[in-house]
């Protein structure tokens, strides 16, 4: 594809020389070595201390209303239960905040900042299809979030394994592999979001307000609603006993919630992260609870769905883009 | 010589308005070609459309011999474009924005630069190599525009006002550089502009546009005749005939 190259290699190094770029970058690659300095802490004293029995919240709010929320998963008591998502579960939560912010900086003027500045007109004038501007410059992004992404996790995983002094496996290794893909495709669905609304909105400050909005309301909005939806049709059931009044949820809730707030890229995100990343958990066999070893083929299978969903979000919003945009009247 | 660009219907609408109304006329190969009208009259439109930025309501045109709704990529790989207002990468200088658009144009990397440093000096921009563009003048960034229309030596060569805040010394060198192509190259050229007198010292054809209507066509003298102006008759006073203002 000609011309398709050219953007690209542009694309990427317009990101990659600016201060935007290098700031959140840097804020970026600050909290997560610090959110794995802590994990690899906990990890290690969890693991020193296996009867410890507190519940261990790993960044969740209780009740479950935080964006990474996750009702589905069973309930994990002691850090070497859970393992490794546990113990990165504040580098899952923090890559997909400030790794969606990151990627809407890069993409929230792709093609507005061209049309603004007057050489949008210039660019469509040469012999290169459409399709080369807009998939060169997804790309040239896609690379500026690859090598944020590879330096960040390198960084962040050396910390954890030099804190906690954990002897990689080919299991971990491989669960590692697929959380970094994942983050890769999580990022790729911010930069498209970004990309389209720079195709729709004329003006870059209109667009990066909006870029922010959906990013707002992926880690905040759609999870506050799916549990707010699902309070609605299931409400929590009072009842008196003798020890006074108990609550119970019903099932109902946790399955509307979990499909309202899994549309949630952020939600999906870590859903599928925290799955992948979960070593082992507790099963309950009448009237013991044992643990039992998940393995990554089972972690994946039952990530499956949200995992077509993720993958299908981003090319349905690409595809969005680039309709709109090889349509488009430029002047 | 036969015709380089064929508009056929050439129509535009948006919503009620025609902006460019069933135009057919064509520009000869190795000509200088005057587009005029007034303020909105579909020059721009036209010129849009015939690079395949802007997708015609009706009618279609060949340019070098490829039709713009079939084959819009062949339609413009001959073709040079200084669009209205157009903008470059404030953060790069003239050479590094160049290089960018000669490399979009294929132009083979070693005879890129060679090209790239001539142009800027034929434009006048020889003294403002380490300068970035962003610290341009407005006359300067069209000098520069200029420039890129040139970097894959067109055939066709389109300029939608190239005299705008352009200085005497740029227009007198801007003259000088649409006739070497026209005359020593055969490039055929298409420019729109304001300004008349350039059009009666330069275009060996006019085409006058008014709200989208081809209202005139023809050398000067031809214009001239059409309209029974009087000897030695300001062109200004001919083009507002067919303006209808006068
Ligand atoms: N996106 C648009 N939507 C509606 N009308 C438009 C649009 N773009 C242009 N027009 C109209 O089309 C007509 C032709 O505009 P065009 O830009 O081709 O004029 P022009 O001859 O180049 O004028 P100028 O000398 O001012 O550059 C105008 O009436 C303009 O208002
Ligand atoms: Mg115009």
């Amino acid at each position: 594809m000609a011309g398709f190259l050219t953007m690209a290699k542009k694309e990427f190094y317009d990101i990659i020389g600016e201060k935007k770029f290098l700031l959140i970058f840097g804020t970026l690659l600050i909290v997560i070595l610090v959110s794995t300095f802590q994990g690899g802490l906990q990890y290690s004293s969890s693991q020193s201390s296996t009867t410890t029995t507190t519940t261990m919240p790993g960044g969740q709010v209780p009740g479950g209303q935080g964006p990474g929320g996750n009702q589905t998963r069973p309930i994990q008591f002691m850090g070497s239960v859970s393992g490794l998502s546990q113990a990165l579960s504040s580098m899952v939560t923090n890559f997909s905040l400030v790794g969606g912010v990151l990627a809407i900086a890069i993409s929230f003027d792709t093609i507005n900042s061209e049309k603004q500045r007057g050489s949008l007109k210039t660019l469509l004038s040469y012999p290169i299809y459409r399709d080369s501007i807009v998939y060169g410059k997804y790309v040239g992004g896609l690379l500026a979030v690859a090598l944020v992404s590879v330096v960040t996790f390198m960084a962040g995983i050396g910390v954890f394994l030099g804190v906690t002094g954990l002897a990689l496996t080919m299991d971990t290794v491989l669960r590692l592999l697929i959380f970094f893909g994942v983050s890769l495709v999580y990022m790729a669905i911010f930069l498209a979001i970004g990309l389209l609304l720079s195709i729709v909105l004329p003006q870059p400050s209109t667009s990066l307000l909006a870029s922010m909005i959906v990013w707002l309301s992926s880690i905040q909005l759609i999870p506050n609603l799916g549990y707010a939806i699902g309070q609605i049709l299931y409400p929590v059931r009072m009842t008196f006993r003798e020890g006074g009044p108990s609550f119970t949820m019903q099932s109902g809730f946790t399955t509307i919630r979990a499909i309202i707030s899994g549309l949630s890229p952020s939600t999906a995100y870590e859903n599928i992260v925290n799955s992948i990343l979960t070593t082992s958990e507790l099963q309950f066999t009448s009237n013991q609870a044992t643990i039992v070893s998940v393995s990554v083929d089972k972690a994946l299978l039952t990530v499956a769905p949200s995992l077509i969903y993720f993958v299908g979000l981003l090319i349905a919003i690409f595809a969005v883009a680039y309709i709109i945009f090889t349509r488009q009247e430029i002047r | 010589m036969g015709p380089i660009i064929e508009l056929k219907n050439l129509t535009k609408k948006y919503g009620n308005l025609v902006a460019v109304d069933h135009n057919n006329y064509q520009v000869m190969e190795g000509e200088i070609f005057g587009l005029l009208g007034h303020n909105g009259a579909g020059k721009t439109t036209t010129i849009l459309m015939l690079l395949g930025l802007i997708p015609p309501t009706e009618g279609t045109a060949i340019v070098d011999g490829a039709d713009i709704k079939e084959n819009p990529l062949q339609a413009r790989r001959n073709v040079g474009l200084l669009p209205e207002n157009a903008g470059f990468y404030d953060n790069l200088n003239a050479k590094q924005n160049l290089s960018f658009y000669a490399e979009l144009a294929d132009v083979p990397e070693k005879v890129a630069s060679d090209r790239c440093e001539k142009l800027i000096d034929m434009v006048g921009l020889g003294d403002k190599r380490p300068v970035k563009v962003g610290a341009y003048s407005r006359g300067m960034k069209q000098r520069l525009g200029i420039a890129q229309s040139l970097v894959r030596e067109p055939k066709v060569l389109i300029l939608d006002e190239p005299l705008q805040g352009i200085d005497p010394e740029g227009t007198r060198d801007l003259r000088e550089i649409i006739r070497g192509l026209s005359k020593e190259k055969g490039v055929t050229i298409i420019f729109t502009t304001h300004v008349l007198y350039e059009v009666n010292r330069l275009c060996d054809r006019v085409a006058i546009m008014k709200n989208g209507v081809i209202a005139g066509l023809g050398t000067i003298p031809e214009l001239r005749k059409q309209v029974n102006a009087a000897e030695g008759e300001d062109f200004e006073q001919v083009f507002l005939r067919y303006q209808g203002v006068v």
